[in-house]
């Protein structure tokens, strides 16, 4: 396959008051609505839209959008109607990942809400799937406790109302349906590609490689990505078939500017650990210290590390998270909370520098991972429209154009590109 | 078989579907008793005094403890309905006293509507199960496990079972076992949180003799919860206990059996 580009952005309502924030210790479910102000909201959106339309025109092969709830890291309660409006903006593929399955009690309002989007977009949907965080569960009071039972569910109710002609009837274990037979069904046959997102637990890549559907890594580091590929792969090799790089994709914080040292600069807006305090600030790894809820006695269980600064037990409400998988997840939570800004740097969380260092650093993932899709998240808290715009321009005229060109190593077997310094 | 104090001992059996932990000791007529969203973290102190005078049984409900957790236990009503199983494969001749704490009074209370042949008399200890007129009942699952246990206490550090069990420093296996309880909680009680939409209505139908214990200081169920249990049970009485949180069975574990007892008795 021909490698894709795609620019992701959170589209976060980045301007709430910094004290509010400290004043609260996180930033999801329970930060106060009385902060949010709708004109700024508005305007904010139509900065966010501009963004993605530009990044079209400068040679993007895509946008990605998602989903998140009682959030401000987030501005996009539906990821659905993210995608519409930028099937109208842009001109590439638009990647949702994506409808968190387990929050909704009827999963085939989502299949017929893609469906929707496939036609009117002339079949330039990507449906993701994730099983959202912590919060999106305590938000919209999805039971944790049966998030991957639903996840899966919703997903074989969707795939079959896509692919087997209705009406038919869906008697599971939390999905009833009578008559499950929308009118209307994608455009793209047998539907369109299928990924699912995660940040590493293990059970989701081994379920998607079993699916043998996309995998796309959200904001991890490189050796984590690639031992992440390494899982997929050797589902594979047990069920006798070959991955090619379609089913891996990469979401990465990039900064790109025209020299390395204003990137270096501008990609302090992607840091903060676990906190969106940080990010928003550009504070650089001034991780904000979140003081416990409940009082002295709060003992985190590990948080699933995701967006939006939340309560580590919000993160990680009981059953939404494997034994197995918070201990990868908590490791990775450490790995990000205890380094600083530059650690940060060093471990590929996010890749900063100037078209040219960049091109090298993506070469050497490439030559490491080879992911068929690769997701720019080149916008983040408080980052000026400006630098974002200039970030995106040298995207596509320098990188993306550079990057095409260029086979794994894992394909060549020849040296991994090095990574600079 | 393991010895857990003078009188209780521990073991495992394979009855009502699953692999059941039990904790059991002293003699007289049996007690079941049936423990709350924590779990039973031991052979606490008010099991030995009520195996002074009672055959205590308490055993770990399916997802508690070192009970197995089978897929097909979802709501309250299933624990209801798996606590009438074990007792007959436990060969527990009926009527029997029943004490249930917190969750575990909820469960007992929906036995009682359903099968008024099983209980003698009945004890709702600090019970859930009802929304309150006023207040909320806490969050457990917006805070973590050891905030919700601290909660549970009117004086935490003050009291001895609080101290054994939960103020220690915790290992990983106490951590691991804390979230399995809440896990479990979460599968049959998560929506409505913590209550019945049905139970008020068809409380009038109990006809054991009842007593709603509670704690004057209970952090977690609003006292009214209590007060709805004995308007709604015909002849209930209402008995509060100084200086106690949510879980009187741990807290105030002297008067907690002093009270079961006297009642039990009568």
């Amino acid at each position: 396959m021909q490698r894709q580009f795609f620019f992701f952005s959170e589209m976060g309502y980045n301007a709430y008051p910094d004290e509010e924030a400290e004043k609260y210790g996180y930033t999801a479910l329970m930060f106060p609505n009385s902060i949010f102000d709708a004109a700024t909201a508005r305007d904010l959106w139509q900065m966010f839209l501009r963004e993605h339309e530009y990044a079209s025109e400068m040679g993007f092969d895509g946008s990605v959008c998602n989903e998140h709830h009682n959030n401000v890291l987030s501005m996009q309660e539906s990821v659905n109607i993210s995608a519409a409006v930028l099937s109208q903006r842009i001109k590439g593929s638009i990647a949702l990942i994506g409808n968190p399955l387990p929050i909704h009690d009827n999963p085939v309002r989502v299949a017929e809400e893609i469906a929707m989007l496939d036609l009117i977009s002339n079949g330039r949907i990507i449906s993701g799937f994730v099983r959202g965080t912590g919060i999106e569960q305590l938000s919209t009071n999805a039971n944790p406790a049966y998030n991957r039972e639903r996840f899966e569910e919703a997903y074989q109710l969707i795939k079959k109302t896509w692919t087997v002609p209705g009406p038919f009837r869906w008697e599971g274990k939390h999905y009833h349906l009578r008559v499950v037979n929308p009118w209307q069904l994608p455009l793209q046959k047998p539907h369109p590609p299928i990924w699912a997102g995660g940040i590493l637990s293990p059970e989701t890549i081994q379920w998607a490689a079993r699916e043998r559907i996309t995998y796309l890594v959200l904001g991890s580091a490189l050796d984590a990505t690639a031992s992440c590929r390494e899982i997929y792969h050797e589902v594979a090799r047990q069920d006798g078939w070959t991955p090619g790089p379609e089913k891996l994709g990469y979401l990465i914080h990039t900064s790109v500017m025209d020299t390395d040292e204003e990137a270096y600069e501008m990609g302090k807006y992607h840091y903060g650990g676990t906190s969106a305090i940080g990010r928003n600030r550009g504070a650089g790894g001034q991780e904000f210290q979140k003081p416990p809820l409940g009082g002295a006695l709060t003992q985190g269980t590990g948080s699933g590390g995701t967006t939006g600064g939340p309560h580590p037990e919000w993160a990680a409400p009981p059953g939404y998270i494997s034994k197995r998988a918070k201990a990868g997840a908590m490791a990775r939570e450490r790995r990000m909370s205890e380094g600083d800004y530059d650690s940060a740097v060093r471990a590929g969380l996010i890749l900063t520098g100037s078209p040219d260092t960049v091109i090298q650093k993506f070469k050497h993932i490439i030559d490491r991972t080879d992911p068929g899709y690769v997701t720019f998240w080149a916008r983040e808290g408080k980052k000026p429209h400006e630098a974002t715009m200039r970030g995106i321009e040298l995207l596509g005229r320098e990188v993306i154009p550079a990057l095409r060109e260029h086979t794994s190593a894992l394909v060549t077997g020849k040296e991994v590109t090095p990574w600079p310094h | 078989m393991a010895a857990l104090g003078s009188a209780g001992r521990e073991t495992k059996v394979r009855c009502a579907g699953i692999e059941v932990q039990v904790r059991r000791g002293g003699a007289g007529t049996p007690l079941l008793f049936i423990h709350g969203e924590m779990g039973a973290p031991g052979w606490i102190d008010a099991f030995e005094h009520l195996s002074q005078s009672h055959d205590v049984i308490v055993p770990s409900l399916p997802g508690y403890g070192t009970s197995e957790r089978p897929d097909w236990i979802m709501s309250v009503n299933d624990m209801a309905a798996w606590i009438a199983w074990f007792a007959r494969d436990s060969e527990i001749v009926m009527p029997v006293d029943v004490v249930g704490c917190s969750m575990g009074g909820w469960i007992a209370a929906e036995i009682a509507v359903v099968a008024p042949e099983f209980i003698n008399k009945l004890v709702l200890c600090s019970p859930m199960g009802i929304k309150p007129r006023e207040g909320d009942i806490f969050d457990y699952f917006l805070e973590s496990g050891a905030t919700g246990l601290h909660r549970s206490f009117h004086d935490p550090e003050g009291c001895a079972q609080y101290m054994k069990y939960y103020g220690k420093e915790l290992s990983p296996d106490d951590h691991d076992r804390i979230e399995q309880h809440r896990e479990m909680t979460c599968r049959i009680a998560w929506k409505p949180y913590m209550h019945s939409l049905t139970l008020p209505a068809f409380l009038p139908s109990l006809n054991a003799p009842t007593m709603i214990l509670c704690g004057e200081q209970d952090r977690i169920v609003p006292l009214d919860a209590a007060r709805q249990y004995a308007q709604g049970i015909a002849g209930s009485e209402l008995v509060t206990i100084k200086d106690c949180g949510h879980m009187p069975e741990l807290e105030q574990p002297e008067q907690f059996a002093a009270a079961v007892r006297e009642f039990l008795k009568r």
